[in-house]
C-alpha cells in the first residue's frame, strides 16, 4: 500500500514538475536575480545571525535556488 | 569592567547554522568578491546604553577549473554593550559592561556540472571563549527539463564552550564564568584546563555537537512563478547554557541549567510571483518550528522587489514571527518564589515566549557590463547595497501574569519597549 501510494505521489509530482512544465524559451522570468530565494548570501548569512540571536528556532529558513531552477 | 556573555551571541548561530544556507549557493557561485558590513544596534533599558555588533563579511570565489570554484570567507563579529549577569525580577541593577570579538575563515570547494552540482565547506570560529569546527556538504541536482530541483545539505560541528570548573557541584551549586575568569587554549586555538597553583581545575571546556540536514526541492510552477519547500533538522548534544548567566531561584543564584539534548525540525515554503507589467516580484514565504524544549514557532514573510530604471533595485519587506517559551522556562519572579519547573532552569530570552517584527527595505544600485563595455574595465557586474531594518519586540507572560506580584517590566534588559532595534547594512558585490 506504501509503495503504491509512494508511486503515484511520484509520478504525480513527475508529471506536473517535469520537462513541459515550463519550456526552456519561457524561462526568462524566472532567471532574473528578484526570482531567486536568496538573492544576496551575505544579506543572508547576516540576517540569519540577527534573528538566531532574537528567537528560539533557528535555521529551517530555506536555500538559496530558484530562478531558473537549473544551475 | 566584568566581562560577561553577550546578549546579542555571535556564536549562537554556530558555523553549523550558516554553512547550510551558504552551501546551497555556493555551487552556483560565480568569480567575484562580496564585501559586506552589518551595524546592528539594539536598545537597552534602565540607562545602561544599548548593544551594538558591527559584523563585516568578505566572500571571494575563483574558478579554478571548467566545473570547480573554490571560495574563501571571512567574517567577523565586534559587539560591545550591557547584559544582565543575572535572570531576576529586577535585572537591570544586575547589568554589566562587556566586549567580545570573533572571528570566522570558511574555505569550499563547489563542483558544478550540467544538471547537477556539489559543494563541500570547512569553517573555523575562534574567540575567547569558544571555539567551533564545521565541515559540510551539499548535493544538487535538476530533473530532466531543469523545472525541478533537489538539495540536500549536512553539515557536522564540534564546538567547545569555556566553563567554570563544576563537575562535582549539583545544579543550584554551579558557579558562572565570569569575565575575570581565564580560558586556556592549546595551541591558541584548542581548549585547555585552567589550573591554579595546587593544580586545581579553574576553568574547563565543554563540548558540544551539532549535526544539521536539510532537504530543499524547487519547483518551476509556471513561466512566472516558482515555489521551494525545505525541510530542516538538527540535533544539537552537548553544553548548550550560557556559562556567564546566572538565575536567581530562592535564595540561590546558580548557573543556568538547560538539557544536553536538543532537537529541532523546520518546515518552509516559499513562492516567487514574477510580475511582468510591473517588472517586479512578490515573495511570500511561511515557516513552521518545533524543537524537543517545547518551543514552537510560526514565522510569515511577505517581500516585493520592484526594478526602478535600468540601474536600481528596490525590495520591501515585512517579517512576523512568533513563539511558546520553553517548558522550563519561567518569568523571574516565579522562578525566585516558587524554584524550577523541574530539573532546569534559564534567563534566556530565546526560550521565553515572544513575538517579533522585522519591517526593512534594501536599495542596490546595478551596474552591468554591456558588450564588450567592462564595470570599471574589469567586472561583468557590480552592485552596491544599502539595507535598512528596524526590529520590534514583544515579550509576552510565560506564567500568570496576575500572579507574577514582581512583574515582568524589567526582567530582561529589552523588556517594555517595541521599538526594540535596527540594523543597517552596506555592501558591494562584484562578478567577473
Amino acid at each position: 500500500m506504501r509503495k503504491s501510494l509512494l508511486i503515484v505521489v511520484v509520478t504525480v509530482l513527475a508529471s506536473a514538475c517535469g520537462r513541459f512544465a515550463v519550456r526552456p524559451n519561457e524561462k526568462e522570468h524566472l532567471a532574473d536575480p528578484i526570482m531567486t530565494f536568496t538573492q544576496d548570501p551575505q544579506e543572508s548569512s547576516a540576517d540569519e545571525h540577527v534573528l538566531s540571536n532574537r528567537e528560539g528556532a533557528a535555521g529551517g529558513a530555506g536555500a538559496g535556488g530558484g530562478g531558473c531552477g537549473c544551475n | 569592567m566584568q566581562l560577561s556573555r553577550p546578549r546579542l551571541d555571535p556564536r549562537r548561530l554556530g558555523a553549523a547554522a550558516v554553512m547550510i544556507a551558504s552551501l546551497a549557493t555556493a555551487a552556483g557561485a560565480d568569480d567575484g568578491v562580496d564585501t559586506n558590513v552589518t551595524w546592528y544596534q539594539e536598545q537597552r533599558q534602565g540607562g545602561q546604553g544599548g548593544l551594538t555588533v558591527i559584523h563585516p563579511q568578505f566572500d571571494g570565489a575563483v574558478d579554478v577549473g571548467e566545473h570547480t570554484t573554490l571560495s574563501l570567507g571571512y567574517a567577523a563579529d565586534a559587539v560591545t554593550g550591557a547584559t544582565a549577569s543575572v535572570y531576576a525580577v529586577d535585572a537591570i541593577s544586575t547589568a554589566t559592561k562587556f566586549s567580545d570579538l570573533r572571528h570566522e575563515g570558511t574555505l569550499g570547494l563547489a563542483f558544478a556540472g550540467k544538471r547537477s552540482s556539489l559543494s563541500a565547506t570547512g569553517t573555523v570560529g575562534v574567540e575567547r571563549d569558544y571555539l567551533s569546527l564545521a565541515v559540510g556538504g551539499t548535493a544538487a541536482i535538476d530533473l530532466p527539463g531543469k523545472n525541478t530541483n533537489l538539495a540536500l545539505s549536512y553539515s557536522h560541528a564540534r564546538d567547545q564552550v569555556c566553563d567554570k570548573s563544576n563537575s562535582e557541584r549539583q545544579p543550584l551549586e554551579r558557579r558562572a564564568l565570569t569575565g575575570a575568569d581565564a580560558c586556556a587554549k592549546d595551541n591558541g586555538v584548542f581548549g585547555a584546563d585552567t589550573l591554579d597553583s595546587t593544580m586545581t581545575v579553574l576553568t574547563t571546556w565543554r563540548d558540544l555537537v551539532i549535526d544539521t540536514a536539510q532537504g530543499t526541492l524547487t519547483q518551476n510552477l509556471s513561466p512566472t512563478m516558482v515555489l521551494q519547500a525545505s525541510l530542516y533538522g538538527q540535533v544539537l548534544e552537548g553544553f548548550q547554557s550560557n556559562p556567564y548567566r546566572r538565575v536567581r531561584v530562592g535564595p540561590n543564584e546558580p548557573q543556568e541549567h538547560i538539557p544536553d539534548t536538543r532537537a529541532r525540525v523546520a518546515l518552509s515554503v516559499r513562492l516567487n510571483r514574477y510580475l511582468t507589467k510591473l517588472r517586479s516580484a512578490v515573495q511570500v514565504s511561511a515557516r513552521a518550528y518545533s524543537d524537543t524544549w517545547g518551543v514552537n514557532a510560526a514565522t510569515m514573510e511577505l517581500a516585493y522587489s520592484q526594478y526602478m530604471g535600468s540601474s536600481l533595485l528596490l525590495r520591501v519587506r515585512a517579517r512576523a514571527y512568533q513563539q511558546t517559551a520553553a517548558t522550563f522556562f519561567k518569568d523571574a519572579f516565579f522562578y525566585e518564589t516558587e524554584s524550577t519547573a523541574g530539573s532546569y532552569f534559564t534567563g534566556d530570552r530565546e526560550l521565553a515566549p515572544v513575538r517579533n517584527a522585522v519591517i526593512g527595505g534594501k536599495l542596490t544600485l546595478l551596474s552591468i557590463a554591456e558588450d564588450d563595455h567592462k564595470v570599471w574595465g574589469l567586472f561583468d557586474r557590480v552592485d552596491w547595497n544599502l539595507k535598512a531594518d528596524v526590529f520590534l519586540l514583544d515579550e509576552l507572560p510565560a506564567d500568570d501574569a496576575d500572579a507574577n506580584l514582581g512583574g515582568r517590566g524589567s526582567q530582561f534588559l529589552t523588556s517594555g519597549q517595541l521599538l526594540d532595534a535596527f540594523e543597517l547594512q552596506v555592501g558591494l558585490r562584484t562578478a567577473w
